[in-house]
C-alpha cells in the first residue's frame, strides 16, 4: 500500500506550518528515519523524519517552497516496489475537522430600552404584575425610595388600583403618533353574517360560555384574508414597507385603565377554540392588568368590536407599526333584497383603516371584499 | 545462553518488541492527526519497562509516568485498548477521558500514568504502605524520569519508603533529559543510585539499555520488597532516540550524532544479537508462532478507523515495517536506527 | 472533638482499612487530641506519625486509596495541606473520573480553620472555598458537635475524597449527639432556626454568631432564618432558595474569604434561579480579604462577630 505523507501537527495546537522545501528528490529511495523535508512554525524550523521507507513521490502541485501548509495536508507518496500513486486521495484526517472560522462576527448594540427612572425589587416587581398593581405610581420605602414587596401590597390594600394614569399617557401617545404618521383611509363595506350566526349558535349549544363569540371567529377569518392578501400583513419599519411572515393579531380590549391590545399569536396555526381561548385568557388578564409586556407586542393586524355598544361603523386608528386595523360593527338582522325578493339577514359591517403609505386602495378593498365573501360563506376556513 | 535463560529472553525481547511496535505505530497516527494532544513515546527505553515488570505478579501494581505507554503495555495493557485511549474511544483503558499521559488499568496493575511529574513515586509508596498493612506479600513500583528526581516528592516519597519499610521498588529512567533541560545542568549530584544513601535505601545503577540486566537488578529489588526488605532506587541509564513529544523539534538541545550513536545502542537489536549468538532458533521459531497474541499491534490506519465515536479495527501486522527487525538481513537494510553494534 | 473521636473509634473497629496519617498523632493523640487513645488501641501502623511532609503524605495517601486502603489524614492546620494541593487537586480529585470510577478515593483530609487566639497568619486560614472549586471533592464544615459526628462518619464510609475542616475555636464546644449508628448525608443544609423576615446562611463558626444576632434581634420583633449549609461541597441551595421563597433577603456569613467564596457562590446561584423572590440586593458577610494579624485588636476586626452578623441584618433590612 502507498504511505500517503502528509503534514504532521508539530506540537499541540499547530495548525499549519511554512513549508521550506523537499531533503530529497521525487523518484529519490528513502530508508526510514531519513529526514524528508522541512518545516517551520512559530517555533522552529524542523527537518520532519521519515517513519517508513520507500520511494519518494512528490505529488505534482503539491506545495513550494515558502508556502503555507495545513496540517494533515497530503503532499506525497512512499511507494513500495510495483506500487503507484492510488487515485483516489487516501483519508487524511486533519488536527481539527472543522467548521471555516466564522468571519468577523459583528455586534449590535440593542436600542436603549427607555428606563423606568423608578427603583423596584424583582420580588415586587412579580407581586405587583401578580396583583394587577400599578407601581409606578407607588411610593417606595426600600433605601433610597427602591419600591419593595411591602409596598405594593400595601398599595394593593389602600385600594390603590388605581392609576389608569400611566395607561392612559401611553395610548395617547401612541394614538397621536399614529394619526401624525400614517395616512389612514377608512373603507366600509357590509357583509351576510348569516352563517357566521347559526355557527355561532351552534358553538353556543355544544361549547356553552365558553364558546368561540363573533370576535373570535372574524379573527379566524381574517387571518384567512390575510393569508390570500399578504401585502395588508405588513409593518411600517424604518422608513420601508416589511411584509410580515407570521400572522398575529391584536384583539382590542376595554379595561378600566383604557383600551389594551393583546396579541394573539400564529392565528392560522390556531383552532377557533384555541383562538377563543387565547383570545379568553388576554382579555381576562387585560382587564387584571397582568399582561407582560410582550404580550402586547409583535402584532401584524388589529381587530377592533364595538358592536356591542351598537355601533355600525367606524373609523378604527391603525396601531402602530401595523398596516390595518379592522373595526366590526354590530350584527342586525335587516331586510335585504335577494334577486326581486325582500329577505331578512344577519347583517355585519366592517370598517377597515388601512395605511395608504404601505398598501394601494384597490389591494386594500380586495382584502375586504374577501373578508366579506368569507364571512358569507366560512366553509373550510374555520376548520369546524 | 541455556534453554530456561533464553526463553525468558525471547519474552522480554517480545515484551521489548510489542512496545516498540505500538510506539512506531502511536507515532504514525500523531502525524496523520489521529491521536490528539500530546504523545510521548517510549522508543529506546523499552528495556527499563520490559526487565522490570517481567519481575512483577499480577498482583503488583506500578505508577508511571507522562512518557508511560512502555509501562502499560509491559504490565499488560492489551495494545487495542492503548491505542482505543489514544484515539479519545470509549473503549480506551481510561474511556477515552485520558489520552496518552492518563492510562489507568488497575485490573492489571497498571494504576495511571499521569501528565504531573513526582506524584507516582509518591503514590507507588502509598499503595506499599496499603501492602504493609494488610501483609499481602505485593510490591509496588514507580517508573520516573531523570526529572523527578530533583523534585521534592523524590525526597519525601523516598524518605518515607524508607522509615516504614514500604515493598515498593523506585525505577528512575535516566534518559538524561528533562523535556530538554539535560540532567547534567539541573541536578547537583548527577548520580542518581547514590542518592538512595542519602535515605538509608540501596541505590543501584544499571545500564537501562540492556534488558537482561534490567532483569536481574529488578529481580533482586522485588525480592527485597516482598521479603520486607524494604525499598530500593534502581536507576537504569537509557535514552529516548524520538523527540520529547511527538512533533517537536530535537536537534536544538541535542545533536543528531548523539541521537544516532544511541540508536546504535538500540536494547532490541543488542537482545537480538546475543539471542542468535546463543543460536536456538527452533526454540526461536517455536516462541515466535506462540508469541503471535501479545505481539499483535493494531495499526492505526486512517482508513481502518471508520468513525469519530467507533473503536480502533486492529489488524495483524503482516509486514514488518519497524525499524527493528525480526530478520538480520533486508529489514535493516531499511532502519538506520536499531543496527547492532557488531554490524558497525 | 470528642465527637468526631468517638466516630473514627467506632469506624476504625468497624473498617480494618481505616488507617491515619498525620504529624504527632501517634502516641502524641493529635495536637488537638483527634485521636487520643488510637495508637494503644490500634497501633503504629494505623496510627502512622509522618515526618514534616504534608506533600508526601498526602500523595502516599492517594496511592494507598488507590490500592484500597481507607487513609484519613489528618494535617492539623489546613494552612500545612497547602503544600500538598497539587497532590489534592490533581490527583486525589480526579483518579476516580479518570479511571472511569475504576479505583476508589475515599481518603479523609481533616484539619482546623479559622481566625481566633493570635494564631496568626499561618494557622487562621479558612480555604474551603478553594476545595469546593474542584471537581471531585467534598467538603465539609460541621458548626457542632452532632453534625461533626455524622458528616465524619458519612465520609468514613463513602467512595470520594473528603475535605473535613473543623474551626478551632468550635473543638471546646459541648452539644447533645444522638447515641447509635447514624450518619448526615452530604448536601443538606440544616434550618437550624425557622424565621420569615430575613434569610441567613451561615457556616462552622459563624453559625454561632448568628444564633446570637437571632436572638438579639428577635427582641425587637424581627424573625430571622438561619440556615446552615454543612457541606460547601455539595451545597444545598435549594434549602436557601425555599427560604428565600419566604423572606425575600438574604445575608451569608461565611469567615473565609469573599472574592469567589461562598456568598459568591450562592449569590449567583440564588439570583439565577429565584431573581424575582428577591426584595432587596443580596448581602455577604465574609472574613476581611486580607492576611491574618496577630494583635488581638487587629484578628478581631477581620472576622465576622456577633455584633457585625446583627448589623448586616439590621442594613439588610432597610434595603
Amino acid at each position: 500500500m502507498a504511505i500517503p505523507i502528509a503534514v504532521p501537527r508539530l506540537g499541540w495546537s499547530t495548525e499549519e506550518a511554512l513549508f521550506t522545501g523537499w531533503l530529497k528528490e521525487d523518484g529519490a529511495p528513502v530508508r526510514a528515519g531519513e529526514p524528508l523535508y522541512v518545516l517551520e512554525t512559530d517555533k522552529a524550523s524542523q527537518e520532519v523524519e521519515c517513519l517508513d521507507a520507500g520511494t519518494l513521490n512528490i505529488l505534482a502541485g503539491g506545495p513550494k517552497a515558502g508556502d503555507k501548509v495545513l496540517v494533515g495536508a497530503l503532499i506525497g507518496y512512499l511507494l513500495q516496489p510495483g506500487e503507484v500513486v492510488p487515485s483516489s486521495a487516501p483519508l487524511v484526517v486533519s488536527a481539527r475537522e472543522g467548521k471555516p472560522a466564522p468571519a468577523v462576527v459583528a455586534t449590535f448594540a440593542a436600542p436603549e430600552p427607555e428606563r423606568s427612572r423608578i427603583a423596584i425589587s424583582p420580588r415586587a416587581l412579580r407581586i405587583a404584575a401578580e396583583l394587577g398593581v400599578d407601581w409606578t405610581r407607588i411610593e417606595g420605602s426600600g433605601r433610597d425610595g427602591r419600591i419593595v414587596e411591602r409596598d405594593v401590597r400595601a398599595a394593593l390594600e389602600r385600594g390603590g388600583k388605581p392609576g389608569a394614569g400611566s395607561v392612559r399617557r401611553v395610548i395617547a401617545e401612541r394614538l397621536s403618533r399614529s394619526a401624525r404618521t400614517t395616512v389612514p383611509v377608512t373603507l366600509v363595506t357590509t357583509a351576510d353574517a348569516s352563517p357566521l350566526a347559526g355557527i355561532r349558535r351552534r358553538l353556543k349549544e355544544s361549547d356553552g360560555p365558553d364558546a368561540p363569540g363573533y370576535t373570535d371567529l372574524v379573527v379566524k377569518l381574517v387571518a384567512e384574508a390575510l393569508c390570500r392578501h399578504p401585502a395588508l400583513n405588513a409593518r411600517w419599519e424604518g422608513d420601508g414597507v416589511v411584509l410580515q411572515e407570521g400572522i398575529h393579531i391584536g384583539v382590542a380590549v376595554d379595561t378600566e385603565a383604557g383600551l389594551l391590545v393583546p396579541v394573539i399569536r400564529n392565528v392560522p396555526e390556531l383552532t377557533v377554540r384555541q383562538v377563543a381561548a387565547a383570545s379568553r385568557d388576554l382579555a381576562a388578564r387585560a382587564r387584571r392588568r397582568a399582561l407582560r409586556p410582550e404580550e402586547m407586542q409583535g402584532g401584524t393586524f388589529t381587530v377592533s368590536n364595538l358592536g356591542a355598544f351598537a355601533i355600525d361603523a367606524f373609523t378604527p386608528v391603525i396601531n402602530l407599526p401595523e398596516c390595518a386595523v379592522l373595526g366590526m360593527g354590530r350584527i342586525e338582522r335587516r331586510p335585504v333584497a335577494e334577486g326581486d325578493a325582500i329577505v331578512i339577514r344577519e347583517q355585519l359591517t366592517l370598517s377597515l383603516t388601512f395605511d395608504h403609505r404601505i398598501v394601494d386602495g384597490a389591494p386594500a378593498a380586495r382584502f375586504l371584499g374577501e373578508l366579506a365573501a368569507l364571512i358569507r360563506g366560512p366553509g373550510a376556513a374555520l376548520g369546524l | 545462553m541455556n534453554g530456561r535463560d533464553s526463553s525468558r529472553a525471547l519474552d522480554l525481547y517480545r515484551r521489548m518488541l510489542l512496545i516498540r511496535r505500538c510506539e512506531e505505530q502511536l507515532a504514525r497516527g500523531h502525524q496523520r492527526g489521529l491521536i490528539h494532544g500530546a504523545c510521548h513515546t517510549y522508543v529506546g527505553q523499552e528495556a527499563v519497562a520490559a526487565g522490570v515488570c517481567a519481575q512483577l505478579g499480577a498482583e503488583d501494581v506500578v505508577f508511571s509516568t507522562h512518557r508511560g505507554h512502555g509501562h502499560a503495555l509491559a504490565k499488560g495493557v492489551p495494545p487495542r485498548e492503548l491505542f482505543a485511549e489514544l484515539l479519545g474511544r470509549a473503549t480506551g483503558c481510561s474511556r477515552g477521558r485520558g489520552g496518552s499521559m492518563h492510562l489507568f488499568a488497575p485490573e492489571v496493575g497498571l494504576m495511571g500514568t499521569s501528565g504531573i511529574v513526582g506524584p507516582c513515586i509518591l503514590q507507588a509508596a502509598g499503595a506499599a504502605y496499603t501492602f504493609k498493612l494488610r501483609a499481602d506479600g505485593r510490591v509496588a513500583v514507580a517508573f520516573f524520569g531523570d526529572g523527578a528526581v530533583n523534585n521534592g516528592a523524590f525526597h519525601e516519597g523516598l524518605n518515607m519508603a524508607s522509615i516504614w519499610k514500604l515493598p515498593v521498588v523506585f525505577v528512575c529512567e535516566n534518559n538524561q533529559f528533562a523535556t530538554e533541560v539535560p540532567f547534567s545542568y539541573s541536578a547537583g549530584n548527577p548520580d542518581v543510585a547514590s542518592r538512595g544513601a542519602a535515605y538509608g535505601l540501596p541505590g543501584v545503577a544499571v545500564d537501562g539499555n540492556d534488558v537482561l540486566a534490567v532483569d536481574v537488578a529488578a529481580e533482586e529489588a522485588v525480592r527485597r520488597a516482598r521479603e520486607g526488605g524494604g525499598p530500593t532506587l534502581l536507576e537504569c541509564r537509557t535514552y529516548r532516540t524520538r523527540p520529547h513529544s511527538e512533533g517537536m523539534p530535537d536537534f536544538t538541545y541535542r545533536t543528531r550524532e548523539e541521537v544516532e550513536e544511541w540508536k546504535a545502542r538500540c536494547p532490541l537489536a543488542r537482545l537480538r544479537v546475543k539471542l542468535l549468538e546463543g543460536g536456538t532458533p527452533r526454540n526461536w521459531r517455536r516462541s515466535r508462532r506462540k508469541s503471535r497474541g501479545p505481539s499483535r499491534t493494531p495499526r492505526s490506519s486512517p482508513r481502518k478507523v471508520p468513525g469519530p465515536t467507533r473503536p480502533p479495527r486492529p489488524r495483524t501486522s503482516t509486514r514488518s515495517r519497524g525499524s527493528c527487525p525480526r530478520r538480520p538481513s533486508a529489514p535493516l537494510a531499511r532502519s538506520r536506527s536499531c543496527r547492532p553494534p557488531s554490524r558497525r | 472533638m470528642q465527637a468526631t473521636l468517638e466516630a473514627l473509634t467506632e469506624e476504625m473497629a468497624r473498617d480494618p482499612a481505616i488507617f491515619v496519617l498525620g504529624e504527632g498523632i501517634g502516641k502524641r493523640g493529635g495536637n488537638f487530641r483527634t485521636t487520643a487513645g488510637l495508637y494503644e488501641r490500634y497501633g503504629p501502623l494505623r496510627l502512622c506519625d509522618t515526618p514534616i511532609c504534608e506533600r508526601g503524605f498526602v500523595g502516599l495517601a492517594c496511592g494507598a486509596a488507590m490500592a484500597g486502603a481507607r487513609p484519613v489524614v489528618d494535617f492539623m492546620f489546613v494552612d500545612f495541606v497547602l503544600d500538598a494541593l497539587g497532590e489534592i487537586f490533581n490527583q486525589i480529585a480526579k483518579v476516580q473520573y479518570m479511571s472511569g470510577g475504576r479505583l476508589r478515593m475515599p481518603v479523609l483530609l481533616r484539619g482546623c480553620i479559622g481566625v481566633g487566639h493570635s494564631a496568626a497568619t499561618h494557622h487562621s486560614g479558612s480555604y474551603h472555598p478553594l476545595f469546593a472549586h474542584i471537581p471531585g471533592l467534598r467538603v465539609a464544615v460541621p458548626s457542632n458537635p452532632a453534625d461533626a459526628k455524622g458528616l465524619l462518619r458519612h465520609a468514613l464510609r463513602g467512595h470520594d475524597p473528603v475535605v473535613f475542616l473543623e474551626h478551632r475555636e468550635l473543638l471546646g464546644v459541648k452539644g447533645p449527639v444522638p447515641e447509635g449508628d447514624w450518619e448526615i448525608p452530604f448536601g443538606r443544609a440544616a434550618v437550624v432556626r425557622p424565621g420569615k423576615d430575613v434569610t441567613v446562611v451561615a457556616l462552622s463558626l459563624m453559625v454561632r454568631h448568628a444564633l446570637a444576632a437571632c436572638a438579639a434581634l428577635e427582641k425587637e420583633g424581627i424573625s430571622v432564618e438561619l440556615i446552615d449549609p454543612r457541606t460547601v461541597a455539595p451545597l444545598d441551595v435549594d434549602t436557601v432558595l425555599a427560604s428565600v421563597r419566604k423572606t425575600g433577603r438574604l445575608l451569608i456569613v461565611d469567615e473565609a474569604f469573599g472574592p469567589f467564596g461562598l456568598g459568591s457562590e450562592i449569590a449567583a446561584q440564588v439570583a439565577e434561579r429565584g431573581l424575582d423572590q428577591l426584595d432587596a440586593p443580596i448581602r455577604r458577610l465574609h472574613g476581611a480579604h486580607a492576611p491574618t494579624p496577630y494583635s488581638p485588636p487587629l484578628e478581631a476586626a477581620v472576622a465576622p462577630t456577633a455584633k457585625t452578623v446583627e448589623r448586616a441584618i439590621r442594613d439588610l433590612l432597610e434595603d
